[in-house]
């Protein structure tokens, strides 16, 4: 099978500082695959640079074989199929929830189409629809981190970036975000989660990489990885 | 009691000029992060194109010198946003700021050389004409002036909260990498932004020199400071704010102008800017986080 993204020889610096350096990666139509890593690893650094926010020193990134995205603008690589669920959620606060799902759609030009999909987050996350006319900086964070997803999935898109979406979640709504990444890919979307939190990870995950300073030092199928030696490690925080 | 509503009403008219171009030293600062130095002077462009269209089609009048104004500016503002704010987008903000600075000496000193130095007569666009409304009396120019002015307003602030691309704008503004993250191509809104900003800013100088009856190169100089001022007190977290802290501005100018010495009228931006920095250095109503 072909992969729907395929990242090769990918190194990225901020300014002399590499950030990372030479991560092969990718991931087929359908799958959910997990990078798992330390802070300063270089996980965000990925997900920023596949979305077209920072450019790479070298490397490659193509998305279904053909488009290579280190030409494309961000806005050109959204339009792709490609949504991104941001660390730290990063919503509008300003807007209210039901423009921040609007602006998830931007370049859908059908408003029909927008306003069919954006039900279709409302009848998955009711507390979103009570709350469409609140400010999104006024929600919980649990809340947010439904806004988040839930504008990332208005674009129907068929690769979802997720961020580190369990972060600063109280534990009963972090298995939540999990189960929903879950349920999310088994509609079909292909879902490339970066995490730290391994253990719930792993569990919902097919397949899984370990970045450590910016290299990917262990690649395989999750059930493998989670019995490594190297992946308790990081659990730890202990691998430097 | 009839000098102060006198003076308010006043107030209000310049209030509303300073507003138009405040909004668009805002849109242009918080949409795309340039503090764009020479917005003032792409209003006085507009007050020139505006004086020449008129003089060009005989019999043309107003509707053609607003025409005027409208096209001078957008063109110059379409022109400083290629060559100049969209090469350096994305830098430093002092970057762009020395930019658009050069940029404007370059736009006052060219055109005082065409024009002079001096301020030149305005040709008159409306009759000399007043009406009184209760206490007040408003000439025709005034009123005008303060209803082309709110026109315009309503419809940037109907741009930013009503519209699909004003919608982007707001998200630039808070987020922008998102924004494009999200579907936004972000260069063609700030491109917008800009061009819109500039056409109000025409349209606003033409009711201005019609106003005063005058025209000078050097006209953006003072319109700069003081919106520029209104800018830093409204904060951005809020569009409209800009607007409210501009016609508050104007009135108060009046009032200073009216009970205290037309002398002090000018510093008045500035005590008001100091006082409220010292206290909220945010602004009144609040910045986005940076």
């Amino acid at each position: 099978m072909s992969a729907l993204l395929r990242i090769e020889g990918l190194a990225v610096s901020y300014g002399s500082v590499p950030a990372v350096d030479g991560v092969d990666l990718e991931i087929e139509p359908g799958e959910l695959r997990v990078i798992l890593g330390a802070n300063g690893a270089g996980k965000t650094t990925i997900i920023k640079t596949i979305m077209g926010l920072l450019k790479p020193r070298r490397g490659a990134i193509r998305f279904d074989g053909e488009h290579d995205l280190l030409r494309l603008r961000p806005d050109q690589i959204h339009q792709l199929g490609i949504a991104w669920v941001p660390e730290g959620r990063q919503l509008w606060n300003t807007m209210t929830v039901l423009d921040n799902l609007r602006m998830g759609a931007f370049e859908v030009p059908d408003k029909t189409t927008i306003n069919t999909r954006i039900g279709e987050m409302f009848e998955r996350f009711p507390r979103l629809a009570e709350r469409r006319h609140q400010l999104a900086g006024s929600l919980s964070g649990g809340e947010q981190q439904m806004v988040a997803i839930a504008r990332a999935l208005v674009s129907s898109p068929r690769l979802l970036l997720m961020d580190e979406p369990s972060l600063g979640l109280a534990p009963i709504v972090m298995r939540e975000v999990f189960t929903l990444a879950q349920d999310i890919n088994r509609l079909g979307i292909a879902v490339l989660m970066v995490e730290q939190n391994a253990r719930q990870s792993l569990k919902v995950a097919h397949f899984a990489y370990l970045l450590e300073h910016g290299h990917v030092v262990e690649a395989g199928l999750a059930t493998d990885i989670a019995g490594k030696k190297s992946v308790q490690d990081v659990f730890l925080g202990g691998s430097a | 009691m009839d000098l102060f509503l006198q003076q308010l009403s006043n107030g209000m008219v310049i209030g509303s000029t300073y507003a138009v171009v405040a909004v668009g030293f805002a849109l242009a600062f918080t949409v795309l992060r340039v503090i764009q130095f020479a917005h003032p002077d792409v209003f006085m462009i507009g007050m020139f194109s505006g004086m020449m269209a008129a003089g060009f089609v005989p019999g043309g009048g107003l509707a053609v010198a607003l025409i005027g104004g409208a096209v001078g500016s957008t063109a110059i503002g379409a022109v400083i946003e290629r060559t100049v704010v969209a090469p350096l987008r994305g830098r430093d903000v002092l970057t762009t700021l020395i930019a658009t600075l050069g940029v404007s000496v370059i736009l006052q000193n060219g055109m005082a050389a065409v024009v002079g130095p001096d301020p030149i007569p305005y040709p008159r666009l409306l009759p000399s004409r007043f009406y009184e409304i209760g206490p007040l009396v408003l000439t025709l120019r005034q009123m005008f002036c303060l209803g082309l002015c709110a026109v315009l307003l309503a419809l940037a602030s109907f741009y930013v909260r009503g519209t699909h691309i004003g919608r982007a704008t707001r998200a630039i503004a808070e987020r922008p990498d998102v924004a494009a993250a999200f579907g936004v191509n972000v260069g063609q809104v700030c491109r917008i932004t800009f061009w819109l900003a500039s056409t109000m800013a025409g349209l606003a100088a033409v009711a201005v020199g019609t106003l005063y009856g005058s025209a000078s190169a050097f006209v953006g100089l003072l319109y700069g400071l003081k919106a520029f001022v209104c800018m830093l007190v409204a904060g951005n977290r809020y569009f409209e704010a800009v607007i409210v802290v501009a016609f508050a501005l104007g009135i108060l100018e009046a009032l200073v102008t009216g009970y205290v010495s037309s002398s002090l009228r000018d510093a008045v931006a500035f005590f008001v800017l100091i006082g409220v920095l010292y206290l909220r250095p945010d602004g009144l109503f609040g910045s986005y986080a940076t």
